[in-house]
C-alpha cells in the first residue's frame, strides 16, 4: 500500500518533469521558458523525493532536508537568471501585456 | 537489461551532442554540444562496468566485506570517469575563454563570421 | 542543402555504429580478475569502505596527482587567454564596460542563508570520501559553487587571489609530501599506510586517505574559484587604483 502511494507520487513527479521539458521547448521567449523550467521541475523534484520517502521510511528526515534544500536553491538561481536577462534587454514576446519591472521604483529595479 | 538501457541513453546523448555541434551556428551552443558528448561518454563508460544483479562497490549495510567480490559492480570505470569529468570541465573552461575572446574581436557569436581559417 | 545532407549522413553513420555496439552488448556476469583483486584488497589492506576512493587515492594515486596538474594548467591557461582582454579594453576606450549592477535582494538574502549550508555540505562530502560516496574532487566542486554564489550576490566583491593561490600551492606541496612520506615509511609513493589504518568504517580510518581527500578538496576548490574569477569583467575600481 505504501509502495502504491509512493509510485503514484513518483509518477506525478515524472509528469511534471516532462511538462517542464515540454514547456522549455514550446514557450515563446526566454522569460516564459525560465518560468516553465523552474516551477515545474522544482515541483517534480519535490514529488519524486516525497514518493521515495514512502519506499524507504527510514530516509524520511534526509529526504525532507533535501526537499528544503531544493526549494531554497532553485527559485533563487532562476530569479538571478531572469533578472540578468531583463537587464541585458532580452526581448519579450509581443504577447506580453504587463511589464511590472519597467514601472517599478528605482529602488527595487536597481539600475537597468 | 539495466545496463543496456543506461548504455543506450549514453549513446543517444553522444548522438544528440554530435548533431548539435554540427548544426548550430552559435558558439555557445557548439560548446554545449561538446559537453553533451562528454557526458554521454561518461555514462557509457560507467554502464559498461555493470555486473548482473550487482550493487555499488561501497561496503556498508547493503554490502558486507565477505560477499563483495561476488556482488559488487566494477569499480575501475567509475574511478576513470571521476578523472574524466574533471578533464571535461577543464576543456569546457578553455573553450568558453576562447568564445569570450572571439566575441571581443568580432562582436558576434556566430561562427560564420570567422572565415580566416577557411580556404 | 549539401551541408544538411552531410550532417544527416554523419549522424546516421554514427547511429549505425552505436546501434551495433548496443545490440551486441551482453551484461557481464562476474567481475574481471583485476576488479575482483581491487574489491578484495581495498577493505582488507587499506581499511577504506569506498573501493573507488581507495583506488583513486592509493593504487592509482599518481593519476590523481596528474589530474591535479591538469587543473593547474587549465587555471593558468584561462588566465593567459583572458588576461589580454583587460589590456585591450584600456587601449581602445571606445566603449567603457558598464559598472557591475548590485544584485537583487532575493539573491543577497538567499546567499546569506545558503553559503554556510553549502560549505557544511562540501565538508560532509569530503570527509565521507573513504566511508561512502564522496571524495576530494566532488567536495572541491561544491566549495567552488559556494564561491560562485558569493560572487553573484555581491558583484563588487574582489576575491583575495593571493590567498587562494598560496593555499592552493601549499595544499599541492602537502599532497606530494604525504606521498614522499609514504615512500619513506610505508610501501611506496602515496601509500596510505603512513597513518594508522584504524577500525574499518570508523571516521578516522583508512590511513592517510581522509588527509589526502581534504588536501585535494582544498586544492580543487581554490583552483575552480580562480577559474571562475577570471571570467568576470574587469572592475572599474581595480583599474582606477592601478
Amino acid at each position: 500500500m505504501a509502495e502504491l502511494i509512493g509510485s503514484l507520487l513518483v509518477l506525478a513527479g515524472a509528469v511534471f518533469h516532462f511538462s517542464a521539458g515540454l514547456g522549455m521547448l514550446r514557450m515563446p521567449d526566454a522569460y516564459t521558458r525560465m518560468q516553465a523550467g523552474t516551477k515545474a521541475s522544482t515541483l517534480g523534484n519535490t514529488l519524486v523525493l516525497a514518493g521515495l520517502a514512502f519506499y524507504h521510511p527510514s530516509w524520511t528526515l534526509k529526504l525532507v532536508i533535501l526537499i528544503c534544500f531544493v526549494l531554497m536553491t532553485n527559485p533563487v538561481s532562476s530569479h538571478a537568471l531572469a533578472r540578468a536577462a531583463y537587464r541585458i534587454r532580452i526581448s519579450m514576446t509581443p504577447q506580453t501585456v504587463v511589464d511590472a519591472l519597467r514601472d517599478a521604483p528605482e529602488r527595487i529595479r536597481g539600475r537597468s | 537489461m539495466i545496463s543496456t538501457v543506461v548504455l543506450s541513453t549514453g549513446l543517444a546523448l553522444i548522438l544528440i551532442g554530435v548533431w548539435g555541434m554540427l548544426t548550430h551556428r552559435n558558439i555557445l551552443r557548439i560548446v554545449i554540444g561538446f559537453s553533451l558528448i562528454g557526458t554521454g561518454t561518461h555514462i557509457f563508460i560507467v554502464a559498461i562496468g555493470y555486473v548482473a544483479n550487482g550493487t555499488a562497490p561501497i561496503m556498508d549495510r547493503a554490502l558486507s566485506v565477505a560477499e563483495a567480490p561476488a556482488r559488487a559492480v566494477d569499480p575501475i570505470p567509475s574511478a576513470l570517469v571521476v578523472t574524466a569529468i574533471v578533464i571535461g570541465l577543464a576543456v569546457t573552461a578553455i573553450m568558453l575563454a576562447y568564445a569570450i575572446r572571439l566575441y571581443d574581436s568580432k562582436k558576434t557569436l556566430s561562427i560564420d563570421a570567422f572565415t580566416e581559417s577557411k580556404w | 542543402m549539401i551541408r544538411r545532407a552531410a550532417i544527416v549522413l554523419a549522424v546516421a553513420l554514427f547511429g549505425l555504429v552505436f546501434a551495433n555496439l548496443a545490440a551486441h552488448y551482453a551484461e557481464r556476469q562476474s567481475l574481471l580478475p583485476l576488479a575482483k583483486r581491487y574489491v578484495e584488497l581495498v577493505p582488507r589492506d587499506l581499511g577504506a569502505a569506498n573501493v573507488i576512493t581507495g583506488i583513486l587515492l592509493t593504487y592509482r594515486a599518481f593519476d590523481t596527482l596528474g589530474e591535479v596538474a591538469v587543473l593547474f594548467m587549465v587555471a593558468a591557461g584561462v588566465g593567459l587567454v583572458l588576461a589580454a582582454r583587460g589590456r585591450r579594453n584600456e587601449s581602445s576606450p571606445g566603449e567603457a564596460p558598464e559598472p557591475p549592477r548590485p544584485a537583487s535582494e532575493i539573491v543577497q538574502t538567499g546567499a546569506q542563508m545558503l553559503v554556510p549550508l553549502i560549505a557544511i555540505f562540501a565538508a560532509y562530502i569530503i570527509m565521507n570520501g573513504h566511508l561512502s560516496a564522496g571524495g576530494g574532487f566532488q567536495g572541491g566542486a561544491v566549495i567552488a559553487s559556494s564561491v560562485i554564489l558569493l560572487l553573484l550576490a555581491d558583484p563588487h566583491r574582489r576575491l583575495d587571489l593571493d590567498f587562494l593561490s598560496y593555499t592552493e600551492s601549499v595544499a599541492g606541496v602537502l599532497f606530494v609530501l604525504v606521498g614522499v612520506a609514504g615512500m619513506i615509511v610505508a610501501g611506496g609513493f602515496l601509500d596510505n599506510r603512513v597513518l594508522p589504518v584504524g577500525q574499518f568504517g570508523a571516521f578516522f580510518s583508512a590511513g592517510a586517505i581522509p588527509v589526502l581527500s581534504i588536501l585535494l578538496g582544498i586544492k580543487v576548490g581554490c583552483e575552480l574559484s580562480v577559474i571562475i574569477d577570471r571570467f568576470r569583467p574587469e572592475l572599474s575600481t581595480e583599474r582606477g587604483s592601478q
